[in-house]
C-alpha cells in the first residue's frame, strides 16, 4: 500500500481570547489590562486518509471540526503539527494546493451572488484552467445527477437553498479535485434535497475516486455516506474507525415518544413493556418517553407490546442525535485517549 | 485512472495566457455586476452636479472678495476659471477612480466570507485590483461620461492648454485608480487585526477627499502642509491629475510627476501583497 493521500500529525491550534470582566469598572480595567486566555481548539490531532475514502469528521458545536477543516484547506495556520496532502503543505503552498481541492462551507456560497449561475461556472473554469472539453463533460454529469441545467441562467440570489447547495457542490467539483471538503453539506435542506445531495456524493466518489471529508450534525449523512468516522470532542480525537465499530460500542439507541388517549403513569407503561430492556425516562399524563437499544430489542417488539397494553394514539421513534453519540463515546472512555 | 490513485498532487502553475484570461474575466464580471445596479448611478449624476454647483458659488464668492487684495487676480495660485475647472475635473475624476474595496474587503474578512476566496488558487489582491478596474470601466461609461455631458457645458469648463494633456490626464487618473484601490486594500486588511473597523472606515470617508485635494486645492493650505503631502501618496489620487489637466506640470516636470505616481502605484501594490500575506498567515477567519 502506498502512503496515504492526506496525513495529519499532532495538529494543534490555539486561539487567544480576551476574557471580559464584569460591570463598568471591569470594562475600564479591560481597556488597560485585558485578560488574555488561551483556548486550545484543536489538540494534537493525528490521522491518515488514503485516496478515495469518504470520512465523516464529527463532533458537537465548538468541538474543533471547523478549525481542523480550515487548517486542512489552508485557510488557517496551525500553532503546531503537520499536514501534508499529496506532498503539499496546505497553508504554505496555498495557490498550488487549492488547485487540487474543492470545498463547500455549509451556508456560505462560493457562487457570485448577483450573477447568473453559469457566469460563476465560467469563472471557475478560468480559475482552475479547465479545458472546454472537460468543462462540457463535467457540466453534463452535474446536469444528469443534480438537475442544475434548469436554473443555470438564473441569478444565484433567486435560488432556493436546495438549488443553491446543488450548484455549490457542482462548483466545488468542476475542476475534478482530488480532495473534497464539505462542512455541513445538508444543513437546512429538506428530506428530498438531502437525499439528492447524498446520492450525488456517492456517485461522484465512485466515478472520480475523489477523497471526501465531511463534517455534519446529521447522523443520516454519516450512515449513508461514510464507512469511517472520526469523532472529535474538545479538540481531541475520541474515535477513529469504522462506523460499524462505533455502533457496536454505543449501540443503537432509539428514543420513543408515545401519546396516549388517557393519562397514565410511567409505572403503568413500564408494566406493558414488562421484561424488555426499555427505560421509561420521563413523562406524565398523556405523553411519555422511553429509550431502548435496537441491538438489544427490535423496535417492532416494543411497539407491539405497547399497543397491546395501552391505548396509543400516536408514537414516534427518533435516532440518537450525534451529540449524544459523541457524549456516550466520551463517557465510555472516561478520559480522552492519549 | 492512475491519476486518482497516486498519493501525490501534480504540480500546477497557471499559464500566462490563463492569467490574462482569468483576470480579464474578473474585469468583465465586475462590469456586469455593476451594470445590474446601474440605476443607482443615475442619482449619482444629480448629486455630483450639486457638489460642483455648490463649489462654483463658494469659489465665485471667495474670488469676488479676495481678488481685490491680489493684484494678479490669483487666489491660491489659481484664476477663477481655473478654480472652477479644478473643482469640475476633480469631481469628474472621482466619479471614475472611486471604489469601496476597503469596506467590501473588511466586511468579507469580518463575516468570514474571505474563506471562500482563500480556497481558490489565485491572489485575492490581484483579483480585487482587476475587479476595481472593471468597476471603473463601468463607471467611466455609465457615470463619468454622463456627468461630463452635464457639467462641462453647464459651467463652461475649459479644455487643457494643450490637447495632449487630455491623454496625460487620463493616464494620470488611471494610475490614481491603482493608488486609490491599493490604499483601500491596505485599509481593508486592518480588519484582520481589528474587531470593529467601522470607525476607521468613517474616518477614511471623511478625510480621503480632503487629503487627495478634491475638496480644496493644496495651494490653499500652509506651506508645511504642502511639504508634508509631498511625501504621501494622497495627492497623486486627485490633486496631481487635475493640475496636469490645468497645465501646471510642463515637460520634465510632467514626466517626473507621472513617474512618481507610477512608483507609488507599484509601492502600494507591493505593500499590499506583503501585508496580505502576513495577515493571512495569522488569520482567524471569524465564524464557521
Amino acid at each position: 500500500m502506498s502512503e496515504a493521500l492526506l496525513q495529519v500529525r499532532g495538529l494543534t491550534r490555539d486561539y487567544r481570547l480576551i476574557k471580559k470582566r464584569e460591570g463598568v469598572s471591569g470594562g475600564l480595567i479591560d481597556l488597560v489590562r485585558p485578560r488574555r486566555e488561551l483556548l486550545r481548539a484543536v489538540d494534537d490531532v493525528s490521522f491518515e486518509i488514503p485516496a478515495g475514502e469518504m470520512v465523516g469528521y464529527i463532533g458537537a458545536n465548538g468541538a474543533g471540526k471547523s478549525t481542523t477543516l480550515k487548517m486542512l484547506t489552508g485557510i488557517l495556520t496551525p500553532t503546531s503539527g503537520e499536514v501534508t496532502v499529496g506532498g503539499l503543505v496546505p497553508w504554505r503552498e496555498r495557490v498550488q494546493y487549492t488547485r487540487h481541492i474543492g470545498a463547500v462551507f455549509g451556508q456560505r456560497t462560493q457562487l457570485w451572488w448577483d450573477l447568473a449561475v453559469v457566469e460563476s461556472f465560467r469563472l471557475l473554469q478560468k480559475i482552475y484552467e479547465v479545458d472546454e472539453q472537460t468543462y462540457q463533460r463535467q457540466m453534463g454529469i452535474f446536469d444528469d445527477l443534480l438537475d442544475i441545467g434548469d436554473y443555470l441562467h438564473q441569478p444565484v440570489r433567486k435560488l432556493s437553498l436546495g438549488q443553491r447547495m446543488r450548484c455549490d457542490l457542482a462548483a466545488a467539483l468542476l475542476h475534478r479535485p482530488r480532495v473534497l471538503f464539505l462542512d455541513e453539506p445538508t444543513i437546512g435542506l429538506d428530506v428530498v434535497a438531502k437525499e439528492n445531495v447524498r446520492q450525488f456524493l456517492r456517485e461522484i466518489r465512485e466515478r472520480d475516486g475523489v477523497t471526501i471529508i465531511l463534517t455534519t450534525h446529521d447522523i443520516g449523512d454519516i450512515e449513508q455516506l461514510c464507512r469511517r468516522v472520526i469523532i472529535i470532542d474538545k479538540g481531541r480525537v475520541h474515535f477513529d474507525g469504522e462506523l460499524e465499530d462505533l455502533r457496536r460500542r454505543v449501540g443503537q439507541k432509539v428514543r420513543l415518544t408515545v401519546d396516549l388517549r388517557d393519562t397514565a403513569t410511567s409505572a403503568e407503561l413500564a408494566a406493558t413493556t414488562g421484561d424488555l430492556p426499555v427505560r421509561w425516562t420521563s413523562g406524565e399524563g398523556r405523553r411519555h418517553q422511553a429509550e431502548f437499544n435496537r441491538s438489544e430489542v427490535p423496535g417492532a417488539e416494543v411497539i407491539k407490546r405497547l399497543v397491546n397494553g395501552a391505548h396509543v394514539l400516536d408514537l414516534s421513534l427518533a435516532e440518537q442525535p450525534i451529540e449524544e453519540v459523541v457524549r456516550d463515546i466520551y463517557r465510555q472512555q472516561g478520559r480522552p485517549t492519549p | 485512472m492512475s491519476e486518482t490513485t497516486t498519493s501525490r498532487l501534480a504540480p500546477w502553475r497557471r499559464s500566462a495566457a490563463g492569467s490574462v484570461g482569468l483576470y480579464s474575466y474578473f474585469v468583465r464580471l465586475a462590469f456586469l455586476k455593476f451594470l445590474a445596479y446601474r440605476l443607482r448611478y443615475y442619482t449619482g449624476v444629480v448629486s455630483y452636479t450639486i457638489f460642483v454647483t455648490g463649489h462654483y458659488y463658494i469659489y465665485s464668492a471667495l474670488f469676488a472678495s479676495a481678488v481685490a487684495d491680489s493684484p494678479d487676480g490669483l487666489v491660491g495660485g489659481l484664476t477663477l476659471p481655473e478654480m472652477i475647472t479644478y473643482v469640475a475635473v476633480s469631481w469628474i475624476g472621482r466619479s471614475f477612480y472611486f471604489n469601496n474595496i476597503a469596506r467590501e474587503l473588511s466586511r468579507q474578512i469580518q463575516e468570514g466570507e474571505i474563506a471562500v476566496l482563500l480556497i481558490k488558487p489565485f491572489h485575492v489582491q490581484t483579483v480585487m485590483m482587476f475587479e476595481a478596474i472593471g468597476e471603473s470601466g463601468f463607471r467611466l461609461l455609465m457615470f463619468t461620461l454622463p456627468i461630463m455631458v452635464v457639467i462641462v457645458p453647464l459651467f463652461r469648463i475649459q479644455g487643457p492648454p494643450e490637447p495632449m494633456l487630455y491623454l496625460w490626464t487620463f493616464v494620470s487618473f488611471c494610475l490614481a485608480l491603482v493608488i486609490y484601490s491599493q490604499f483601500n486594500f491596505l485599509l481593508g486588511c486592518l480588519a484582520f487585526g481589528m474587531k470593529n473597523i467601522q470607525g476607521v472606515m468613517r474616518a477614511k470617508m471623511v478625510s480621503m477627499d480632503f487629503l487627495t485635494g478634491v475638496v480644496v486645492p493644496f495651494t490653499f493650505f500652509p506651506l508645511w502642509f504642502q511639504h508634508l503631502m509631498d511625501w504621501l501618496p494622497f495627492q497623486y489620487v486627485s490633486y496631481i491629475p487635475v493640475t496636469i489637466y490645468l497645465g501646471k506640470h510642463q515637460g520634465p516636470d510632467l514626466a517626473r510627476v507621472l513617474l512618481v505616481q507610477l512608483a507609488w502605484s507599484v509601492a502600494l501594490f507591493v505593500a499590499g501583497r506583503f501585508v496580505w500575506q502576513r495577515s493571512v498567515r495569522n488569520v482567524i477567519v471569524q465564524g464557521g
